[in-house]
């Protein structure tokens, strides 16, 4: 049992580092085991989404202090993002980085699915939990065609390579990517930390594929990029949606801080690797000081006391490991769902005109990148798949099916 | 004991509507909502929503107190946030006990308690985040104004609540409505009567005071003498 509000935490004043303490050693990317990686990849982007909280919340006040304690609290957190990001090596190529970023979305989205309380929410992270599947997929077959490589070698099978809903159907007009909310009132906690968490992965994912996907010089891969990058703005609009927009900045810069005390917390529980468990802990240890300024906030500027919106101890832990038996039943009970305004139905209740199938048809004329790399593995000795429990749970996505 | 913020850890209930997504595990059911006060003959799910609501501009109000007594300046104006404070903490308890006497629940957070919620955390925002526009006194002022704003809805919740009780047939519900508003009007009166009459005094010593319209030493005399014009 672990209550945030218990410790005091590193003072922000001491959180300082110099560059040599920031400029980490990289990990060694043959070696480093998948989920390390992904905690790394998780934390990075959780350390953006604080930065750029903060920098919205100070542009909406010009309460000195508020923007002194902002301040200096997001000058740790860039430091934060520093030192966890700078532990991705040099030579690992931003495919590569792909793969790993692809295979969070996978195994963090279902496990947050399969223990998220709230059923409208489960069932939305399920929802896109089968259109990141599908990327992976399609990243994976891109890896081998212009790098010759196996994507397994960075997976390490700990997540199965198939395909998930289709992503040239994923495309979906912009009102229809919207979800109901929860009520601050009701929400349980461990339902709000899942959201906020989603929320930032796949904000970072969007952000790296639309600056990485130009690095590139092939087309089949810069048109991959460019149309898995909008399926992560969707998820973005998705996910966000979900959150109760009603909650206070104090609130809501509170629950950013408690929810990063909250994963450094699950993470340094369950990492192998010593030196970033030792690197989780020490953020842990400076997330409690700045939730404390946070908490004071709070209690100044909104005669809110944060046991008041806060659980009295840390949720059950978020954890990374193989959702793959979990995976092949969503995807053989929800292949064929769409979203139709708030709510996911059948792909058959969705009338011929509906305007995410008119949506779809335009943005998808003239050809569909991810389309055309399976097509290119195809033509190229055969589309790459790690089937690793039988084959595909869906008829009409099995590699026999797709040949035919 | 009073909850000033109800969540899903205090036992919150809520209904979805529209754009809100609320667990089937705590959705207030329709039928809990019509049952309130049977006797009295009135729309109950219209009186569930309202009350909740009402309870939610006062547990709003307990937070715009503990806000505006921490940030005062003046001790005067400290002293009578503190006393409302504990006024105001003591009129969430008295509309919890009257819902629970309907046949309510307290923890019951309507939509309109939403918007309420909504209304009072932007009206204290407000006050907060644009702090850094103006000088001390103008910031006492926007806090007093910001009580006062809270305190005229207070003052209409009450009222109404009174002028309700006045049609309701003898029962029950008429008489946890009347205890309820016996307590808590007077003090109601009393919170708006000294904030609109505070209001009053401190602009208009400002406006009239000659040691306002001096250019020099403006803030530190301007501000000594609104202090002075404020009684406890």
């Amino acid at each position: 049992m672990f209550n945030p509000l218990e410790h005091q935490g590193m003072a922000v004043d001491d959180q300082l580092r110099s560059w040599r303490e920031l400029n980490v050693e990289p990990y060694d990317k043959l070696s480093i085991h998948p989920y390390s990686r992904s905690r790394i990849i998780l934390m990075n982007g959780i350390e953006v989404e604080s930065i750029l909280f903060s920098h919205q919340f100070a542009r909406h006040t010009d309460n000195p202090e508020v923007r002194q304690k902002l301040a200096l609290s997001r000058r740790i957190e860039a430091q934060q993002q520093k030192a966890i990001n700078w532990l991705s090596p040099g030579d690992e190529t931003p495919l590569e980085t792909t793969i790993g970023y692809e295979q969070v979305a996978i195994d963090l989205t279902a496990w947050l699915a399969r223990n998220e309380p709230d059923p409208y929410i489960k069932q939305t992270f399920e929802f896109g939990l089968l259109e990141d599947f599908d990327h992976l997929y399609r990243y994976a077959n891109l890896y081998e065609l212009i790098d010759g490589q196996r994507a397994e070698t960075l997976t390490q099978d700990l997540t199965e390579i198939m395909p998930g809903r289709p992503t040239a159907v994923e495309h979906r007009n912009p009102l229809d990517d919207l979800r109901r909310h929860y009520d601050r009132h009701t929400v349980d906690p461990l339902s709000r930390l899942h959201v906020l968490t989603l929320v930032a992965g796949e904000q970072q994912t969007m952000n790296y594929y639309m600056n990485h996907g130009p690095d590139f010089m092939e087309p089949v891969a810069r048109g991959l990029y460019l149309e898995i990058a909008e399926i992560e703005e969707q998820h973005v609009t998705q996910y966000e949606s979900l959150m109760d927009p009603l909650e206070s900045w104090f609130e809501q810069l509170v629950h950013h801080e408690y929810n990063e005390c909250y994963l450094y917390h699950s993470f340094m529980d369950e990492e192998t690797d010593d030196r970033l468990r030792r690197l989780w802990e020490l953020h842990l240890d400076m997330e409690l000081g700045q939730l404390r300024v946070a908490c004071e906030m709070l209690r100044e500027h909104n005669g809110i006391e944060p046991e008041e919106i806060l659980p009295p101890q840390l949720p059950q832990p978020t954890k990374f490991q193989e959702n793959k038996e979990y995976i092949r039943g969503v995807l053989a009970s929800q292949i064929d769902l769409r979203a139709d305004g708030l709510d996911f139905v059948p792909v058959d209740d969705l009338g011929a005109k509906h305007r995410s199938l008119e949506y779809m048809q335009r943005v998808n004329e003239g050809g569909v990148p991810t389309e055309e790399v399976i097509d290119r593995a195809r033509n190229d000795g055969g589309e790459y798949r790690r089937e690793l429990l039988g084959e595909h749970p869906v008829e009409s996505l099995r590699a026999s099916a797709s040949a035919a | 004991m009073a909850i000033i913020t109800p969540t899903r850890t205090t036992g919150a209930r809520s209904v979805p509507v529209n754009m809100t997504e609320v667990p089937p595990d705590v959705t207030m059911p329709l039928e809990a909502l019509q049952a309130m006060a049977p006797d009295a003959g009135l729309n109950a799910a219209f009186l569930s929503d309202m009350l909740s609501s009402f309870l939610a501009h006062e547990q709003c109000g307990v937070h715009l107190y503990r806000t505006v007594a921490g940030s005062t300046a003046n001790p005067m104006l400290e002293a009578k946030y503190r006393a409302f404070l504990a006024d105001t903490e003591r009129h969430v308890e008295i509309l919890m006990r009257l819902i629970s006497q309907l046949g309510g629940d307290p923890q019951y957070v309507s939509p309109t308690a939403r918007l309420v919620h909504a209304m009072n955390t932007h009206l204290l925002q407000g006050v907060v985040l644009a702090n850094g526009s103006a000088d001390e006194l103008p910031r006492e002022m926007a806090m007093l104004e910001a009580v006062m704003l809270a305190e005229t809805k207070d003052h209409a919740d009450w009222s109404f609540l009174a002028s309700l009780r006045d049609g309701l047939p003898e029962g029950p519900t008429r008489e946890a409505v009347t205890k309820a508003v016996e307590e808590v009007e007077p003090e109601e009166d009393e919170h708006l009567g000294w904030a609109q009459k505070t209001w009053q005094r401190m602009n208009t010593m400002q406006v009239t005071s000659s040691t306002m319209m001096k250019v020099t030493d403006f803030a530190e005399k301007a501000f000594a003498t609104v202090k002075s014009a404020v009684t406890p």
